[in-house]
């Protein structure tokens, strides 16, 4: 449900926004905030929420609508948005598959073709085995995928995408093959564990915001070997050890940020990434991210642009590993 | 009416669905990584078994149902043009596909308005103002309700609503 | 008694004010979308996805629960009083409760079956509530192979769904998996027949394809068959009341059917068709008057009518513990429930509780209310059909239009919409049934990728599907259920005795 906000409230925020930045910036008519994805999905969550704390906080004069154009997995939403060049009222929601989706298949736009405004939050890939099983660490677990290349290890996403990719990077990292994980596509992350509890997989790959509820559980079924961060996670994931502290050089982020047309005018990209800056420090997100598990990670426009190069280069390595670049791209 | 009946005369469509499905199954490209079973089985087997699924139809007996009634088309014969059933599934389906186009451009409450309107002084009704007010009431309850209620964004359109 | 603490729980939920509106509200639409000839539980659920979106999922699923009572409730309306079941699980009410309306006994129709409507739903959820949480204590040990064979035996009672022509059945059915496999193979990330378009990428939507085949082909089928609606004598509807030798001749009547059409729900793929011409054939064999049936007899309708709700909630039960529907109408349903997040299957009753008990003590409520409230209104809902035909007509394909757009605010849907009302004319006027190619378009694409599942975990193995127990068990129930397909004989041989 969508409210006007008091007057008095808007123009303190906004002074606030303006002070100490040059930008002259302001959305003229409400802005369409794009998510690639059907309703329900981790794009549209993103944009959902943050749409709803901008207008409940204030944060902005115009409305942000919020906006599904699924299909293709974002290639169609990208299609259309490549096309408003230099619009300054389009926003969309980015992870991951920005990248990955235009290395595997036919998307003819990469992250190269749109305006960074803003990384906002990140979740990392967890694997996890049931509760009985032999396997103790990261390191039991790729010891027996390395014996039997056949052992299966599930995923909630198709191959070449975030799961599979997380996969084969940490197996990558240990000095396997990445080519030889026997990844198993299921139709999402619940599916995948409910599969493993019931024992039809050895492991699975998936966020670990979407299994925290499975391991807090106290009589759970499943636990966790090892999490993709460099630090370990707070709350109920604390005392899950990091790959890297069992030896395995292995980072994965599942990044989420917010992108914009091709050439948006400069101000304007200041304007936005101030704004959702200024989001995240509310604590109407803070409630809000707790829900959802996920963890602040801002980064401005151009740091932003540098990460998005860097994953490129990493995901385009593995998947040349798998087989699975797309030649044409 | 020619020597096949209107089963065989399926079939034959159906048959050549199912070879141009064949072709296009035949082009789906194997996977990188091995599969056990690859993207192009299922299609495969499919096709085949709707080929196997229309030379069965060939042969079966029409039923009686299955062949249109030909007093009804006589009957039809007799209205205007644009009035008999068949123009009216055209017409129908030509407003729907005119609806898809305006939708974005007219937005939600101007397009579903017409359409509404339209069609049913088309279908006979002729007290204008009731349908005015029943298409327009209805098609603006929808709009408010989504758009306002459930933050479901539908075209605004023209209208400055 | 656990079940009971549960119930409470769920109690609890279902109640509270906003909730007590959804089932209200869902159920009143639900009787007025179902009453519309041709509009279905499964049309008006998808119609109400819009909605949903932004509801919390509980609410969401209780509102939708009520309107696929009200819905299936609507359909035995306009069967009784039009002649014209809204939808194919209503056919066997229109027997003897058309007779009935003729005679000018159209009020008491509606009574016994509200009545038996209230008991065969009653009594299913009983059975629901008991049977789920068992079954799903058993679905965490259904993998991949085992969710192939129980596909296979769900597209196996497909054959059973085309009561015409066998071979246009599976012709229908065969074209419906095809249209799963439209889009992008989730085991390989393969496009398949997207022709390049991106638009197909994900698949064509379950719901464009339901409403078109079946709302919007029915418009068209309207248009085309026109004016016959006008001829029907609108007889007075007649007293509501029911007397007391009445009462107690359908009251065991609704309890046996309910049993038979709950078991039947429960079958992935028959459903509420098939459990209505179960129990109306059953009813007519064991009662003295059998010969009467078809003359408006009140068994005559109490026993499809409690057989189709029974089996509307046994359909259920597939649905919340493997997220398998067993039907057109719960595979809407899923649909419905994918969009607001939830995924059904083993893990909902333990990871969403208030979903799962929610929506069971909402369909207690929804029951009720369909009784209270419902069957008093029913003479002025009744009035709808008196709608000028043209303005009905015009307001359903809004209807199907937004239905579809809201899904994905698309364009495309909304041309591909079209598309599929005319394949769903034709196959309407060839007789090709559509039940078979939407029920195909669900459990195909689920069977396919489960297979293929299977076998990349055992390596290429094709002995998992027999090596495991259950899974061979449902294979050879799926074999003998092709073999023995005597139960549509029964049903066949039924209906040509009522026709006779």
């Amino acid at each position: 449900m969508s409210m006007r906000t008091p007057i008095t409230l808007l123009a303190a925020t906004s002074l606030t926004l303006t002070a100490g930045v040059a930008s002259a910036f302001e959305p003229s008519e409400s802005v369409e905030f794009i998510a690639p994805a059907n309703p329900g999905g981790g794009w549209d969550t993103l944009v959902r929420t943050s749409s709803r704390v901008i207008q409940e906080e204030g944060l902005a004069d115009e409305e942000f609508a919020p906006i599904n154009t699924p299909g293709g997995g974002g290639a169609v939403a990208w299609s259309q948005i490549a096309k408003r060049e230099g619009d300054a009222h389009t926003l969309f929601a980015t992870s991951p598959p920005i990248i990955l989706v235009p290395l595997t298949e036919s998307s003819r736009y990469d992250h190269n073709d749109f305006t960074p405004i803003a990384r906002l939050s990140t979740d990392y890939a967890t694997v996890l085995v049931a509760d009985d099983s032999d396997y103790e660490d990261i390191n039991d677990l790729l010891d027996a995928m390395e014996e039997d290349p056949g052992l299966s290890v599930g995923g909630g996403s198709a191959p070449g995408s975030m799961d599979h990719i997380a996969m084969a990077g940490l197996a990558d990292a240990a000095g396997l093959d990445a080519s030889s994980v026997n990844y198993v596509p299921f139709s999402g992350g619940g599916d995948a564990m409910t599969n493993l509890m019931g024992g039809h997989v050895e492991a699975v790959v998936t966020g670990a915001g979407e299994a925290v509820g499975q391991i807090e559980d106290d009589d759970s079924d499943v636990r966790a070997l090892g999490v993709s961060s460099s630090d370990r996670l707070g709350g109920s994931l604390g005392d899950v050890a990091t790959f890297e502290e069992q030896g395995v050089d292995y980072t994965f982020d599942i990044w989420r940020g917010v992108m914009g047309p091709p050439d948006m005018p400069e101000d304007a990209v200041t304007y936005y990434q101030d704004l959702f800056k200024e989001m995240l420090e509310t604590d109407r997100w803070a409630e809000e991210r707790d829900k959802l598990g996920w963890i602040d990670a801002y980064q401005g426009s151009e740091e932003f642009g540098e990460f998005l190069d860097s994953q490129a280069d990493e995901f385009s390595g593995i998947l040349g590993e798998l087989g699975l670049l797309d030649e044409e791209s | 009416m020619s020597r096949l009946n209107v089963n065989q005369i399926l079939a034959l469509i159906l048959a050549v669905f199912s070879v141009i499905f064949l072709i296009g199954a035949y082009q789906i490209p194997a996977f990188a990584l091995p599969r056990p079973v690859d993207s192009d089985m299922f299609p495969k087997v499919l096709g085949y078994s709707l080929l196997i699924l229309s030379g069965m139809l060939f042969l079966e007996k029409p039923q009686e149902r299955d062949i249109p009634d030909a007093d009804a088309q006589a009957e039809s014969a007799r209205l205007p043009l644009l009035l008999r059933p068949w123009s009216r599934v055209i017409i129908t389906a030509i407003a729907i596909a005119a609806y898809a186009l305006l939708l974005e451009p007219l937005g939600f409450v101007l397009a579903s308005t017409l359409l509404s309107v339209g069609l049913t002084i088309y279908y006979g009704y002729r007290r204008h103002a009731i349908n005015l007010a029943v298409s327009l009431g209805v098609v603006l309850a929808l709009y408010l309700t989504m758009t306002k209620f459930m933050n479901v964004h539908l075209p605004p359109g023209v209208l400055p609503i | 008694m656990d079940a009971l603490n549960n119930l409470m729980y769920g109690f609890g939920i279902a109640l509270s004010p906003m909730n007590i509106v959804y089932v209200f509200c869902g159920v009143f639409a639900g009787t007025i979308i179902g009453m519309l000839p041709g509009l279905g539980p499964i049309s008006a659920i998808a119609l109400m996805i819009p909605i949903t979106f932004s509801m919390d999922p509980s609410s969401g699923l209780i509102l939708m629960a009520g309107v696929y009572y009200g819905a299936v409730f609507g359909g035995s309306t306009s069967s009784i009083l039009l002649n014209a079941p809204g939808i194919s699980g209503t056919v066997a009410t229109s027997f003897d409760g058309y007779p009935m309306a003729r005679k000018g006994l159209a009020g008491k129709a509606l009574a016994i079956a509200a009545y038996s409507s209230f008991i065969g739903g009653t009594l299913s959820v009983i059975g629901l509530m008991l049977v789920a949480p068992l079954l799903s204590k058993v679905a965490i040990s259904f993998g991949p192979a085992e969710y192939f064979a129980l596909m296979v035996l769900g597209l196996t009672a497909v054959v059973s769904l085309s009561d015409k022509s066998l071979i246009k059945g599976l012709i229908s059915g065969v074209v419906g998996i095809m249209v799963s496999l439209v889009g992008i193979d989730h085991q390989t990330s393969t496009e398949r027949f997207t022709f390049g378009s991106a638009h197909l990428l994900d698949g064509i939507d379950f719901l464009v394809v339901a409403l078109g085949i079946f709302a919007l082909a029915e418009v068209f089928y309207m248009l085309l068959r026109g004016g016959g609606g006008k001829e029907q004598p609108r007889s007075a509807i007649g007293s509501l009341k029911l007397s007391r030798s009445e009462t107690r001749q359908i009251l065991p009547v609704a309890g046996r059917s309910s049993i038979l059409g709950f078991f039947t729900g429960v079958l992935p793929g028959a459903g509420a068709t098939i459990g209505s011409f179960l129990g109306y054939s059953m009813e007519k064999r064991l009662a003295k008057d059998g010969d009467t049936f078809g003359q408006g007899n009140i068994k005559g309708v109490a026993a499809p009518e409690s057989a189709n709700n029974a089996a509307c909630t046994g359909s259920f039960v597939p649905l919340l513990t493997l997220g398998v529907p067993g039907s057109g109408t719960t595979a809407v349903l899923l649909g419905a429930l994918l969009v607001m997040g939830i995924t059904p299957g083993p893990a909902m009753l333990e990871d969403r509780p208030d979903v799962f008990w929610g929506v069971i003590a909402s369909m207690y409520l929804g029951n009720i209310f369909l009784l209270v409230l419902n069957l008093p209104l029913i003479p002025l809902i009744a009035k709808i059909l008196e709608l000028p035909r043209a303005l009905l007509l015009s307001l359903i394909l809004i209807f199907c239009m937004i239905g579809v757009y809201g899904l994905a605010f698309s364009i495309y849907d909304l041309l591909l919409l079209l598309a599929f009302g005319l394949l769903g004319l034709g196959m309407r006027l060839f007789g090709f049934p559509a039940a078979p190619m939407i029920l195909a378009l669900i459990l195909g694409g689920i069977m396919e990728q489960s297979m293929r599942r299977a076998l990349q975990i055992s390596g290429g193995d094709w002995m998992v599907f027999i090596e495991q127990p259950i899974s061979l068990t449902l294979l050879i129930i799926a074999v003998l259920s092709v073999a023995g397909p005597l139960v549509r004989k029964a049903v066949k041989g039924a209906q040509a005795r009522q026709a006779g």
